[in-house]
């Protein structure tokens, strides 16, 4: 290049000088577009500024999805959920119960005891009248509320049930459920506690 | 300087920003980190270093062997392992035939493929890998088809990436591991490999402190370089070896009449490495260790 040349690039017409002018439009849909793949990628692999994500995992949910579930750690896992989702409101997630509203099931005799055919009828067709649990009467009545439950789900929250707050007894199966619910046929009546002590364990 | 304000409200904004990314949002995501607890235990992690591996962490990095090891295992994916732990009354020839026709549906023949290629000259020894698949419902179904089948096998979750198949770790390491780590030093080069877990790997001081002293001895074409100066080479106690003194190969040994003693810092930079074992499954890590088949 010629230094003619290069002097005819040069402004001839004074000093620059900075002036406000619009930014051009393709700058600011580039700058939204770029935000918004930069946000949809980050929903996809940030994990929520979640401590325990790591990558490859992004998520909690996926996380969760690898977590270890077999033999009978998952059984308790699964019971204890069905049990927090439908016994603990009365119960309590203690297993200790409520005054007034239900027995304790830790420590009680009906729970821990050796066979599991009493225990299942109490969720199946429910319970009306006394029962003694730990030496007190209670009379009251209780909803069929394993009765929608499906089988295993069911011997899961009872085997949580029976192996939780202290209670050491052994697992309910599938089986046993799908046993006592044949013998009760379609619509079972709630019994009450002295019925119940009638009955096989 | 008619824009100052401007320009020094610009700079704290921007400096602000990477301060609060930085150092603010990792402080108050990981500043209070405890103990946790390995994955389907009691037991809590990571566990306290003794005091020569405290000492061996400083030794570590005064001599700068985060240089070329990094300490941090990567991990591309987790993957869902189906392992055969018993075959009942099977023969395995039998059982190899039964595995060809457990995805019988065009779609699945991927699956198949890999599970002949995986039974290629089996010997009938359990337990063994049959397929590793990133689907959980693959896995679980072929569980029980072969339960149906009479076989018991187990869903093992397993990590995957290149780290992992050399052997360097089960899982990636997380913020965790290196809780009593001051400082951390993950590294940034590999020119050795990564030492996440060498004291799972070789759990032997014995062997740490020969191949401080001289690499090549154990791995002949080491890079390392020898750490000789932590060792002492002295003149034996009327003919007796101390029971420290380290037993080398005839080219490493020292001349007749001498021994080869590691120096306190040797020890405890072989305890600090042989505290170094990442291998626990953790909430955030999660994978089955493999244990758990026997």
């Amino acid at each position: 290049m010629s230094d003619e040349t290069k002097a005819c690039s040069l402004p001839t017409t004074g000093e620059p000088t900075a002036t406000r002018s619009a930014a051009p439009m393709w700058i600011i849909v580039t700058t939204l577009l770029l935000l918004f793949l930069g946000g949809y990628y980050f929903d996809l692999h940030g994990g929520w500024f979640n401590a325990k994500v790591y990558s490859p995992y992004y998520s909690a949910e996926k996380l969760d999805a690898y977590q270890p579930q077999s033999g009978a750690a998952a059984a308790l896992a699964r019971g204890k959920r069905t049990y927090e989702a439908v016994c603990g409101i009365c119960h309590g997630t203690d297993g200790l119960g409520k005054p007034g509203q239900a027995p304790p099931l830790a420590g009680s005799e009906m729970v821990n005891c050796a066979g599991v055919n009493r225990l299942i009828h109490i969720p199946l067709a429910g319970l009306n009248g006394p029962i003694r649990v730990k030496g007190q009467d209670w009379g009251l009545a209780m909803a069929a509320m394993g009765a929608a439950l499906p089988d295993e789900d069911l011997a899961a929250t009872l085997t949580y049930i029976r192996s939780s707050w202290g209670n050491n007894a052994g697992p309910v199966t599938g089986d046993d459920v799908k046993k006592v619910r044949a013998g009760l046929g379609a619509s079972p009546q709630p019994m009450s506690g002295l019925q119940l002590l009638k009955m096989p364990e | 300087m008619k824009s100052g304000i401007s320009i020094f409200i610009a700079t704290l904004v921007a400096l602000g920003a990477s301060w609060c990314g930085f150092v603010l949002a990792p402080t108050l995501q990981l500043g209070g980190a405890k103990q946790t607890v390995v994955l389907q235990s009691t037991d809590n992690w990571p566990l306290q270093r003794t005091g020569a591996a405290t000492l061996g962490l400083q030794v570590y990095r005064a001599y700068g062997c985060a240089a070329c090891h990094t300490e941090q295992v990567r991990q591309d994916g987790a993957a869902f392992e189906v392992t055969l732990t018993d075959l009942g009354t099977h023969k395995p020839d039998e059982f190899t035939a039964f595995a060809k026709s457990l995805f019988v549906l065009p779609e699945l023949a991927d699956y198949t493929n890999a599970m002949s290629d995986n039974l290629k000259g089996w010997n009938g020894g359990v337990p063994k890998a049959l397929l590793v698949c990133t689907d959980k419902d693959i896995a679980s179904e072929m569980g029980d088809r072969l339960k149906a089948a009479g076989v018991n096998s187990e869903t093992r979750i397993v990590a995957t990436g290149p780290d992992i198949t050399r052997g360097w770790g089960s899982r990636l390491s997380v913020a965790a591991d290196y809780l009593y780590d001051q400082p951390v030093q993950l590294g940034s080069l590999r020119a050795g490999p990564d030492l996440a877990n060498i004291g799972v790997r070789a759990p032997d001081a014995r062997w740490q402190l020969q191949h401080l002293y001289a690499p090549k001895s154990i791995t002949p074409g080491s890079t390392m370089p020898s750490f000789k100066f932590l060792f002492e080479v002295r003149p034996k106690i009327n003919g007796e070896a101390s029971p420290e003194a380290l037993t080398l190969p005839k080219e490493f040994a020292a001349e007749a009449g001498y021994e080869v003693v590691p120096k306190p810092e040797a020890k405890e930079l072989a305890a600090y490495l042989l505290s170094l074992k990442a291998n626990v499954p953790l909430y955030e890590a999660p994978f089955t260790p493999l244990a758990a088949t026997k």
